[in-house]
């Protein structure tokens, strides 16, 4: 009785609780909800596309002086309706009701009204858990779309992210809209985040911003789900104190697990 | 011995012990259900009660330690399964199992609804410690740990150990009441 039930548990566990999702997937069927707070998702909405317009001058910008241009991601995807939040105190997880049966893969990165959300990291037929920017294990890397300055984003648990730079006296101030860069090998590059709200540039060892996430994460209703092929090789490493001349170091990935 | 042999001629399905494994698995999964879910008056601060910490305590008032400590494994391996395996909530759930076998033995404590939410406030407590301690127990060891800095960790540990002692042990006797009651009767009848 006891080997069964710690063996079943265990089964559980290895499966990433497919299992326990698609039942709750199940049971809340007719509680999914359907629209409402559409003001504040309207507002998101909004702040999300006027970021979008900086980064799309920022980059306009750019692309005069440069000839080599890739496209960025497009904007085709799968919607999925919020079903669930986290299981724990801890860890910022949401539920979707979208799976394997849609097609939806481990590394897909999700959106929302406002910009990133976060990536698939466990699916079940029908359900995939995503892990939300704002956990404080989420590492991202982005950059101010105006100056093009280089950070990493890390979440801490509200909706507030923190950017941590790799300069010492970077070129961003309150207001920036901050976007992922195209070192964040687990997120497609010109995502908009947020929103700088205020610099602390005594920060040591590296100045900081706390960024004000533009996607409504408390009362997310509804995300999409970007297919994406994270790259997840890792280059070789630079020996120490053959830091690039910008002092960038190639370590801008975001979401990894524990 | 005459309780065994009047049971087994009864069909399967109609045996005490069936009967009382079935409702305690499909306690544990409703619980597991209602994790995820964030209804609205269920939460404070974006935490909703810890459900599977309730079940843990009210499973743990009348058994030994052993048995609290299995259910404590148990149900800490299904709910890293519904999060992440790493920092693991079974080590929590265990010390939760535990403790909560050993406060009945010392009579401290009556069995009724206010000392079981009381139980559960200071469990509740205990367990979201465990999980700090891991974390910052990861932090100091690994050099590249993907946790937040230790003052970090303690202050959101404040927030989530408050706001989930307080809801859980609100919440506690609307699962208690109903399972202990069950076991009650079928340790009775038995």
């Amino acid at each position: 009785m006891v080997t069964l039930a710690i063996s079943s548990a265990w089964l559980l566990r290895a499966s990433d609780g497919a299992l326990i999702y698609e039942a709750y997937h199940w049971v809340t069927r007719p509680l999914q909800p359907g629209l409402s707070r559409e003001q504040q998702f309207e507002n998101s909405y909004i702040l999300e596309l006027q970021e979008r317009i900086v980064e799309l001058e920022n980059q306009n910008r750019a692309l005069q002086a440069v000839d080599a241009y890739e496209k960025s991601i497009t904007t085709e995807g799968t919607r999925a309706t919020v079903i669930g939040r986290g299981a724990d105190h801890w860890w910022q997880h949401v539920i979707l009701n979208r799976g394997s049966r849609s097609g939806v893969d481990v590394g897909y990165v999700v959106t929302g009204p406002g910009g990133l959300v976060g990536r698939v990291v466990a699916v079940s037929p029908s359900t995939s858990r995503v892990l939300l920017v704002s956990d404080a294990t989420s590492r991202i890397g982005a950059k101010v779309s105006r100056s093009r300055t280089m950070g990493v984003v890390r979440g801490q648990s509200n909706n507030r992210v923190i950017m941590e730079f790799f300069e010492k006296l970077p070129d961003a101030k309150a207001g920036d809209v901050i976007v992922t860069s195209s070192f964040s090998r687990l997120f497609p590059r010109d995502v908009p985040i947020g929103r700088i709200e205020s610099i602390d540039l005594t920060k040591s060892p590296a100045p900081e911003a706390v960024i004000q996430l533009s996607s409504p994460l408390p009362v997310l209703e509804w995300a999409i789900i970007h297919p994406f092929e994270p790259l997840e090789m890792v280059d070789i490493p630079t020996l120490p104190g053959a830091e690039s001349e910008n002092g960038a170091r190639l370590d801008g990935s975001g979401g990894a697990m524990p | 011995m005459t309780i065994v042999t009047r049971a087994s001629s009864l069909p399967l399905w109609r045996r005490p012990w069936v009967i009382n494994s079935a409702v305690t698995v499909a306690s544990v999964l409703a619980c597991l259900l209602l994790l995820p879910s964030r209804i609205p008056g269920m939460q404070l601060l974006g935490v909703s009660p810890h459900w599977l910490l309730i079940w843990v305590v009210a499973w743990s008032v009348k058994r030994t330690q052993w048995e609290g400590a299995i259910a404590g494994l148990v149900l800490g391996l299904l709910q890293d399964a519904m999060t992440a395996p790493a920092p693991t909530h079974a080590l929590g759930l265990i010390v939760v199992g535990v403790l909560t076998a050993r406060l009945q033995k010392q009579r401290y404590l009556q069995e009724d609804i206010v000392s079981v939410a009381l139980i559960v406030f200071v469990m509740a407590v205990i367990a979201e410690t465990v999980l700090a301690l891991q974390m910052s127990l990861n932090q100091l060891i690994s050099v590249d740990s993907l946790y937040p800095s230790l003052d970090k960790i303690w202050l959101y540990h404040q927030r989530v150990a408050l706001s989930s002692a307080i809801l859980s042990s609100l919440w506690a006797p609307a699962l208690y009441y109903p399972l202990n009651r069950w076991w009650d009767r079928y340790s009775t009848d038995a």
